[in-house]
């Protein structure tokens, strides 16, 4: 097999790194935790990976069109605040549709507010969004000026299921990489990667770069709201800085899937693997005594060397060129 | 596929002052192949991305099967069947061959699905066009960025055909493609042609011309001055047509060399990717040109000289090897460069006039930084330039074009180079400050500086050179001096005919 067809495989299927680590990191997970792969243990453990790999999705469309959303965590934190408030403990199904429907109806608003400011007021993405993260998590501190509020227990109760012996999570990744290959295959997915490889040429093709770059915060928004709502149903209660930590874990775990931060490559297999081995690696940290002050340290070292990784080989083979 | 006729009548174009096209016209139809021609800067690109929508005339018509239209946008121009294959790609790197061709009118199933299956059989069927010249790497799921340079312009070709176009403008494509695929485009030309397809050929290469063409427009200084038929004209009547009537103004003609000037700068078989060995000597206090058309390998002689781009070859500084690798042993040895483009690799545009002027010599201010000799010797070289400015702390992005191409030079001034090689310094320059900055280049060779000095535009080399070599395809086509500069000799040599009268080939 030549160079060729090697650099296409590990661009079009650039998320077989990140598988390698994450079987390298079960392992390691599987050695100091001999039950892991128990449905009690395996239901609990995708259960609460759910909330990021459903961020990450909307985190990696933004990325490979271009940009970057660095508010997300605060709207996971808005979406939060916006559930624990409209649904009481004795809420029936109509209120918590009514709250499920506020909550992603606050997201996608927030999405639509990035995407306009980005990609028709030409405002810079990682500043834009950083700004605007602030407005979200204000907001959500005005709803939920302290951490509180309780859930109807079957509504909860439902969130921990395994239908058919299958974690109920599994289901919802499965899903959501269904609808990744559906809009992969479609005209709009060939539009997402052009404007992000090279905006330009996609312009003077034709593509409607403007509108693609405006869709993928809409995208974004939409996924924090769902992740809000897998978050809460998994804590069962609010915090208004609940998101605050995933905006850079969705970002690590985008990175770690192989998708490339400078936009028009990667995909959402990846990043699912990627939010995996963030997790899995935090069991290694808890089951080997490490204390989880350090866990910010780790999760920096990955992003730090998941991003030289690529510049560090261009770096060497400059040099023994 | 029905007829097609395209008629452009008196287009102009105008960028602020200066007139890129004051009288642009232009007609084709179904079946015929005309071909644009003229000097740089007459104009060609200019009519040929009014006619695909990418420029919006100030004045003028275009008239599409006889009814008059305007183009907001490039696709509005596809919409009715127009389309151009640019020699700046419009591809996108990480995406497949497949994909690039067929990206906004992908071929699709049940309406949302785009169908790969039949993406792919439709470009290898298009790719099959060029079979024979191509190598088995260009396929349909190869990605853009893995293929060569020739292939990724088969592509463009490839791209603009999927649309099944009525006019297709090839601007400059055949400038990669080796000989081969010219040949074969050529065939496929003479096909569409027969298929009733008009095409514009806009090309450098005169022999090309006379192989495909079948009547040629020539534009001069902006304006359509002639029309041809192919098979009843020659090379020399359209040089003659090309630069009639233009004589090079001698006001600013500088002075003689010295007949004992010292070889500066000794150069010998160089080359690189573009550059196929290029030898001559500049001496102190020689004003050398470097003409041609654009992108014949010129930038790149000037950034392989200052260390820029890796090289071959035997280069000599005052008797020295001087053979660099970083611009700053080039800097270290007395060479300056002035780049092409002003604004993203001449200043830093937010930044103060002071800044820009320093940038290469803080080194010379100690620690902390002398400002006040600093701001004494910048002032003094911005009244040396005549720097028409606000202050020194003024950021550069408030003067004009032509005084912020003043610091890019001025700014290695300070460093007293010896050797100063020059990138089409005067490109959007007004008139008045070109007339300063051929005064100052006077200046400085009068001073001693050996100046190596590209410039597409033919006029400046005419009137201020002592000698002009003219780069066609990394080569040094001609050596022009004394009686041998003349702008017909310039034009034809940058041509590529043999007509002209030189001491090479």
């Amino acid at each position: 097999m030549n160079s060729v067809a090697l650099r296409r495989i590990a661009l079009r299927h650039s998320y077989l790194l990140a598988l390698l680590l994450l079987l390298i990191a079960v392992g390691i997970n599987f050695y100091l935790q001999p039950n892991l792969f128990e449905l009690r243990v395996l239901n609990s453990n995708l259960r609460n990976f759910l909330p990021l790999i459903i961020l990450t999705v909307g985190q990696t469309i933004v990325i490979i069109g271009g940009g970057i959303d660095l508010s997300v965590g605060a709207i996971v934190s808005m979406a939060n605040a916006i559930l624990v408030t409209l649904i009481l403990p004795e809420s029936g199904p109509t209120e918590i549709l009514i709250g499920i429907l506020a909550a992603v109806g606050a997201g996608l608003a927030a999405g639509v507010f990035n995407g306009l400011c980005v990609a028709y007021l030409r405002l810079q993405p990682i500043v834009t969004t950083y700004a605007t993260s602030f407005v979200y998590a204000g907001i959500a501190l005005l709803i939920l000026p302290r951490p509180g509020g309780n859930l109807p227990r079957e509504f909860l109760r439902s969130y921990r299921g395994a239908p058919l012996d299958i974690p109920l999570a599994l289901y919802f990744i499965v899903l959501a990489i269904l609808i990744w290959l559906v809009l992969r295959s479609t005209r709009y997915g060939q539009y997402l990667f052009a404007t992000g490889g090279k905006a330009d040429a996609a312009y003077a093709t034709g593509v409607p770069v403007n509108f693609v770059r405006f869709s993928t915060y809409v995208w974004a928004g939409l996924a924090a709201a769902l992740s809000a709502l897998a978050l809460t149903m998994n804590l069962g209660t609010g915090n208004p800085r609940i998101g605050d930590a995933m905006t850079l874990d969705s970002i690590v775990a985008v990175v770690l899937g192989g998708t490339r931060l400078s936009g028009g490559q990667g995909g959402v297999i990846g990043s699912v693997l990627g939010v995996l081995i963030l997790g899995v690696i935090r069991n290694i940290i808890s089951f080997a005594n490490v204390p989880t002050w350090s866990q910010t340290l780790v999760d920096a070292l990955i992003i730090i060397a998941a991003l030289a990784g690529p510049g560090l080989v261009r770096f060497l083979r400059r040099r023994t060129a | 596929m029905n007829t097609v006729s395209l008629s452009a009548r008196n287009v102009t174009k105008r960028y602020g002052g200066v007139v890129a096209l004051s009288d642009g016209n232009l007609d084709v139809q179904s079946g015929e192949v005309v071909a644009l021609l003229g000097a740089n800067g007459s104009g060609k690109s200019t009519l040929s991305k009014v006619i695909t929508g990418v420029i919006a005339p100030n004045e003028g018509r275009l008239h599409l099967d006889g009814r008059a239209v305007t183009f907001s946008s490039p696709q509005a121009a596809k919409s009715v069947g127009i389309t151009a294959v640019y020699q700046e790609l419009s591809l996108i790197p990480d995406m497949t061959v497949a994909e690039n061709i067929w990206l906004a009118h992908e071929p699709r199933r049940w309406g949302i699905a785009v169908d790969h299956r039949e993406m792919r059989a439709r470009t290898q069927d298009l790719i099959a066009l060029f079979a024979g010249t191509v190598q088995s790497s260009l396929h349909p799921d190869a990605l853009v960025n893995s293929l060569p340079p020739d292939e990724r312009q088969v592509v463009e070709i490839l791209k603009a055909l999927s649309l099944q176009p009525r006019l297709m403008i090839l601007d400059e494509a055949t400038a990669s493609l080796d000989s081969r695929q010219v040949a074969r485009l050529f065939e496929l030309i003479a096909e569409w042609k027969r298929q009733g397809m008009a095409i514009v050929f806009v090309s450098h290469r005169m022999d090309e011309i006379f192989r495909v063409a079948d009547r040629a427009t020539v534009l001069r200084n902006g304006a359509s001055v002639g029309d041809r038929v192919i098979s009843e004209t020659t090379e020399q009547e359209l040089v003659e047509l090309m630069i009639e009537g233009m004589v090079a103004p001698d006001s600013v003609q500088g002075g003689q060399l010295a007949p004992d000037a010292p070889v500066r700068l000794q150069v010998r078989n160089l080359h690189t990717d573009l550059l196929k060995g290029i030898s001559f000597d500049l001496h102190d206090g020689e004003l050398l040109g470097l003409g041609g058309l654009q992108g014949q390998g010129q930038s790149d002689l000037l950034l392989a000289l200052f260390g820029a781009i890796p090289c071959g070859g035997q280069v000599l500084l005052s008797g020295q090897p001087a053979h660099f690798s970083h611009p700053q042993q080039a800097m270290q040895r007395g060479l300056a460069f002035v780049p092409g483009d002003r604004a993203t690799e001449g200043v830093l545009l937010i930044r103060s006039i002071l800044e820009n002027l320093q940038l290469p010599s803080w080194r010379k201010y100690g620690f902390p930084l002398n400002m006040v000799r600093a701001r004494a010797d910048a002032g003094q070289v911005a009244q040396e330039l005549s720097l028409v400015m606000e202050s020194l702390d003024a950021p550069v992005s408030s003067l004009s074009g032509g005084n912020a191409q003043k610091v890019v030079l001025g700014k290695w001034l300070l460093r007293n180079p010896r050797v100063l090689l020059l990138n089409d310094p005067t490109k959007g320059v007004d008139v008045r400050t070109k007339v300063e900055f051929y005064a100052l280049l006077n200046r400085l060779r009068a001073a001693g500086t050996a100046i190596l000095f590209y410039s597409s535009d033919d006029e400046e080399l005419l009137s201020l050179c002592n000698r002009v070599l003219v780069l066609h395809d990394g080569r040094i086509r001609a050596e022009l001096a004394g009686e041998t500069l003349n702008h017909a000799n310039l034009v034809s040599a940058s041509m590529g005919t043999t007509n002209a009268s030189n001491g090479y080939e």
